[in-house]
């Protein structure tokens, strides 16, 4: 008989060779699942404050309890070691006091991309050269974009460049590990030698984990890149499981477009679309083109009065094009064809880029409300749900929640 | 990491906080120094305990020096008690068994014949009163027995036999506490004593007297 202690607070009891009993400690994190969990959206781009939302199992159901955009932590994500010291409490608001925090942070020195295992490494042995660091126009503001290229930067990584760098290993898939000042997490792909990865500064990391104060409900259970609960959040939908996980995804964001496809449940693309912005992006073409003013352009959006297709055709076009190859690409490498996407974060326009998806290469696009596949509790504000859905996506990824 | 969710934390499970109020890191050290306060405590107590029970001991270990004493005294005490109160007890046995003879001897004079005259009467010595035993401290007294009998001899001179047999009948009845009905002449004969012209005879009669009997 033999005790094995574990760092995540488990006891293993090894009774004979071949059965063993593990013992969780309280005050142990653990791989359970998570049936009370808030997730957060920290440093959005799209709206002042956090979007945070709550989600409680029941019955097999996931019911969202709490949806609504809280204060930001009093304080701005450290964009360098120095900044690290102020450490700010956070405390949500009662309503999103579960026990777990999933927390979904947009750093512009984060990174969530598809790529092989050596470049992740080559990615992971540059460390903070790779990322780059705040921009100097956004050093001062709270606001952080998405990483869109990397960067030179850190404040240390010059006095590291003499020495030989050391090739880490690669490694195991959702177990974070740090290198060269950076935190790392992997998952593999379907398609053999590719990988999912995500990384964030150490110091933000760190600062992030010490937001939500210990003893006090939520605690931080998950850290994720904004991209990484992004792509979760399509597990809620109920096309993603009507259609067996095999699905292709557009989100679309203030800042930038998103293609992501599954198979059966599997991420096998995630890719930034190139060479195109996001809402803000088309919002500034609708304005260019057609002269109307910011309070009109939903309008131009929803509504027929004014066509908008002189000004958003040659926005979307290189879109579709990019589309229209990683339709190609998910066809011709793992056998999936698609007659219909998702669209998701677009709050104004679905039926627009539909009809011209259609036309162009014959996708239909289904924009889902982002509630679909939840029951929504009484006095839960619907309107704008749209902008909870990294939140979502934080939430439901935190909860371990797989097809 | 479920092979089928999508969740990428980087987060470390180590960095991961404990919601609960009751912190394992916070409570490990309070428990432990509760348990080691805990521990001196009671190590404390079992000192002070062994420190008073060293001195119970001591001042029993007195106590019992001086009891020792005392009981030494009071076993001699109880001896020399015994020893007096035996003494008492032998007193009493002789006080039961006093033989008063004054009364029947006054008595004996009024009975005593015209033609007798009694030279001696004497008793028979008594065994010795006083005994040491071997290895005794001090000597017992009292008799050896609880029966001691007495012989009395009456001597005398008379004329001739008859006042002498008066005599004896004199002393059959009313002189119980003096003789008993037991009696030997030990001789009768002629003397060289004259008396009226005549020569006397003397006579010895020994007479067993009463048992004295040394009881309560």
């Amino acid at each position: 008989m033999a005790w094995i202690v574990h760092r995540n607070f488990t006891v293993k009891l090894q009774l004979t060779k071949d059965k063993t009993v593990e013992i969780r400690l309280p005050g142990g994190g653990g791989s359970k699942s998570a049936t009370d969990i808030a997730g957060v959206e920290m440093f959005s781009p799209d709206c002042d404050g956090c979007p945070a939302v709550r989600l409680i199992k029941k019955k097999k159901a996931w019911h969202l309890v709490a949806a609504d955009v809280v204060n930001d932590p009093n304080g701005t994500l450290p964009s360098c070691w120095e900044e690290t010291p102020h450490q700010p409490v956070w405390e949500l608001p009662r309503a999103f006091q579960a026990p777990h925090a999933a927390l979904a942070v947009n750093s512009s020195m984060g990174t969530f991309s598809q790529s092989t295992a050596d470049a992740i490494v080559q990615d992971m042995m540059s460390g903070l050269d790779a990322a780059k660091a705040a921009p100097a126009a956004s050093s001062g503001s709270k606001k952080f974009g998405i990483k869109r290229e990397s960067q030179p930067a850190a404040p240390r990584a010059a006095a590291k460049s003499d020495t030989p760098a050391r090739r880490p290993t690669f490694p195991d898939a959702g177990t974070s590990v740090s290198e060269n000042g950076r935190r790392f997490v992997t998952r593999p792909m379907a398609e053999q030698g590719f990988h999912l990865y995500s990384s964030l500064p150490e110091f933000q990391t760190l600062w992030i984990s010490r937001l939500l104060p210990e003893g006090k409900r939520p605690t931080a259970s998950s850290i994720q890149v904004a991209e990484s609960a992004l792509m979760a959040s399509v597990f809620l939908q109920p096309e993603f499981h009507a259609a067996d996980g095999s699905t292709l995804a557009i989100f679309v964001r203030n800042e930038a477009i998103f293609f992501a496809g599954y198979k059966k449940g599997e991420p096998v693309l995630w890719l930034r679309c190139p060479s195109a912005g996001g809402i803000n992006a088309m919002r500034a073409a609708i304005k260019k083109t057609l002269g109307v003013g910011d309070d009109l352009i939903r309008s131009v959006l929803e509504e027929s009065l004014i066509d908008p297709r002189p000004a958003l055709e040659p926005f979307i076009r290189p879109i579709f094009a990019q589309l229209e190859l990683s339709l190609a690409y998910l066809s011709s490498k793992h056998g999936l064809k698609f007659d219909h996407a998702l669209l998701m974060g677009l709050d104004a326009g679905a039926a627009l880029w539909s009809t011209y998806a259609e036309e162009a290469l014959r996708l239909k696009l289904i924009a889902p409300n982002p509630y679909d596949g939840l029951i929504v509790d009484k006095g839960v504000e619907t309107a704008d749900a749209t902008g909870y859905l990294v939140a979502l996506g934080a939430a439901i990824a935190g909860a371990e929640v797989s097809l | 990491m479920n092979s089928s969710s999508l969740h990428l934390n980087l987060l470390k499970p180590t960095e991961r906080r404990s919601s609960s109020p009751i912190r394992l890191r916070v409570m490990l050290p309070i428990c432990a120094i509760l348990v080691c306060a805990g521990l001196l405590c009671w190590w404390g107590m079992l000192f002070t305990n062994l420190m008073m029970a060293k001195t119970q001991a001591s001042g029993i270990e007195e106590d019992l020096a001086n009891k020792g004493k005392q009981h030494a005294e009071i076993i001699k005490l109880r001896d020399e008690a015994r020893e007096l109160k035996l003494q008492l007890e032998q007193l009493d046995y002789y006080k039961a068994g006093v033989r008063s003879v004054a009364e029947p001897l006054a008595k004996f004079a009024e009975i005593v014949p015209m033609r007798v005259q009694i030279k001696e009467m004497s008793f028979s010595p008594l065994p010795a009163q006083i005994l040491q035993p071997p290895g005794a401290k001090a000597p017992l007294f009292g008799p050896t027995e609880n029966v001691e009998t007495q012989k009395l001899v009456i001597a005398g001179l008379t004329t001739k036999e008859t006042p002498v047999v008066s005599l004896m009948e004199s002393l059959s009845s009313g002189f119980e506490k003096l003789v008993t009905s037991e009696r030997k002449i030990k001789s009768f004969r002629q003397d060289n004593a004259e008396a009226e012209g005549r020569k006397l005879l003397s006579f010895e009669v020994e007479y067993t007297m009463p048992e004295r009997r040394f009881a309560k």
